[in-house]
């Protein structure tokens, strides 16, 4: 297996909090990694780190074996990372089409004509600002946003909350269908069931740690973890998972 | 009585003009960098001294358009060095450093072209009135305002359809996300910084064939220029624009009819504002929190 990323030992503080103690993972080129866990286990921080937008304090980040743990936000981007942050974080004074227009133009087979067949919803909201979207309008243009940038790695926060089941199942299957596009796609999701529906690896964090990490299928083969984890009572669930 | 009251409109009007350009300048640097420039107006003194040696050698008009780059570049480098140290930290150490810059620029005219105010001509051209009736209105003052204006919609013809203006205008709100989409940061706020200090320069160069030069003529138009932001509302630069020319008017009018309060108006339309609207005409709520 070619890891496009590789983390290992984040340790990541917030002023004087300790939130990521250690964290390792890797995601595979080419496939879903999902990084699952309860709200607070440090999954957005997680990303935040990898991102250099909360940079770790000790650690590594690998990215197609370039260390870029101690870079500025934009140096990743612009090596290929697209990340669609938490609360999408779309532009609310800027048009649909200025939205488009922020990230960098990296080469690659990704324009606005080729977004708006894949988002025919935002080719007509195109002059409507960001304020004035739904929830999955939003949502589908923070994704765009990303992908305009010719990502070869992908990092999505989030990405189904708030949004209504219909619009969830969409926003997943866009997900899936960026596998097929070569991207190598690293999802924070709470909704268990529908990220290991399409996920080829997942990890489980917990308090800033690891605590699970295997092939999605085998967890979710394991339908009383699952339902732990599902059931989004916290404490229960992440007593239930064996520590790998 | 009515041509003194045009008179004064007019007279408040190019004021107001000079306010907006300032004041959008500042509001730029402000909105995308938190930073408060108070020697915005050092750099007007600079642009209108630097197209006075200029100007022997390129001519009123060569000065006109390379003094305000040349502003511009040292504004570029001032950020490099100096300002960019202080993104992020407490709003008290930009007051300090760029209050200390303007001091040191205030100074160093001093040195460099003497603390005696220096008369700058114009091209015989601009330099007469228009009609007699109107003797107030010269061609340079008509000059002055379309120049003000065509820079103004220049701008927002940039921020509106240029990548990077855009993006200036993306990062007003959110600064972080720009630079997650592989947007230099760093390397925006420079530009950003520059245009802003161009914009100072420009108006330097203008300010002085109307008024000469003088070392400390960057502070009369730096408080009116911090109102128009206040009044137009924090984080719009319509309403920065709409700010100068309101307050530059109003400072006009009252001269006519009570010439000792046409400095305080300003401060009493901030008051009324702040009172009654206190994000601004056009403020967007929340801009700063």
């Amino acid at each position: 297996m070619t890891a496009a990323l590789k983390a290992e030992g984040l340790h990541t503080f917030y002023g004087k909090s300790h939130i990521l103690h250690g964290v390792s993972l890797e995601a595979e080129e080419g496939k879903i990694t999902t990084l699952l866990g309860r709200n607070g286990a440090g999954k957005t921080t997680t990303l935040r780190s990898l991102m250099g937008l909360t940079p770790p304090r000790e650690g590594s980040v690998q990215i197609f074996g370039k260390e870029m743990a101690r870079w500025p936000s934009f140096r990743i981007a612009a090596e290929g990372v697209g990340f669609v942050p938490e609360g999408r974080r779309i532009f609310p004074n800027l048009t649909v089409e200025e939205n488009l227009k922020v990230p960098l133009e990296r080469p690659g087979p990704w324009t606005i004509e080729r977004i708006y067949k894949l988002f025919p919803r935002l080719e007509e909201r195109k002059l409507n600002r960001g304020r004035q979207l739904s929830g999955g309008e939003q949502e589908m243009l923070s994704i765009a946003r990303a992908l305009l940038l010719n990502p070869k790695i992908l990092m999505l926060d989030e990405p189904s909350q708030g949004l209504a089941p219909l619009i969830v199942r969409n926003v997943f299957e866009i997900v899936a269908q960026m596998r097929s596009e070569g991207i190598t796609v690293l999802l924070v999701e709470q909704n268990v069931r529908m990220s290991l529906e399409i996920a080829d690896y997942a990890y489980v964090l917990d308090d800033g740690a690891v605590i699970y990490s295997g092939p999605a299928k085998e967890l979710a083969a394991d339908e009383a973890r699952v339902q732990a984890m599902a059931g989004a009572s916290a404490e229960d669930w992440s007593d239930s998972l064996p520590h790998s | 009585m009515s041509q003194l009251i045009l008179f004064n409109i007019t007279n408040g009007l190019i004021v107001g003009a000079f306010y907006a350009l300032m004041a959008i300048g500042l509001s730029l640097i402000l909105n995308l960098s938190g930073v408060i420039n108070f020697a915005h107006g050092g750099f007007l003194v600079i642009g209108g001294y630097l197209s006075y040696t200029l100007t022997p050698y390129l001519g009123f008009w060569g000065a006109l358009i390379v003094a305000p780059f040349l502003t511009a570049i040292i504004g570029w480098l001032v950020e490099r060095l100096l300002i960019r140290r202080v993104y992020g930290r407490d709003p008290l150490y930009s007051l300090l450093l760029t209050f200390g810059l303007a001091f040191i620029i205030e100074d160093g005219t001093r040195q460099i072209w003497g603390a005696q105010g220096l008369p700058v001509s114009v091209p015989a051209a601009l330099s007469k009135p228009l009609r007699y009736e109107f003797f107030f209105i010269t061609g340079y003052r008509l000059f002055m305002v379309a120049m003000v204006a065509v820079l103004i919609v220049l701008l927002f013809v940039l921020l509106r359809y240029t990548r990077s203006g855009i993006r200036v205008r993306a990062g007003t709100l959110d600064l972080e996300t720009v630079s997650a989409l592989g947007i230099n940061v760093r390397a925006l706020r420079s530009l950003n910084f520059s245009v802003g200090i161009f914009l100072a320069g420009f108006a330097g160069v203008l300010a002085a064939g109307q008024l000469g030069l003088d070392p400390n003529m960057g502070d009369g138009l730096l408080m009116p220029s911090f109102i128009a932001i206040i009044v137009g509302g924090v984080g719009s630069l319509t309403g920065t624009l709409l700010g100068g020319l309101l307050i530059g008017v109003a400072a006009g009018v009252t001269a006519v009819f009570f010439p000792s309060a046409s400095d305080a108006i300003m401060y009493v339309m901030m008051a009324i504002v702040l009172l009654v609207r206190p994000r601004g005409l056009l403020g967007e709520e929340g801009m700063l929190s």
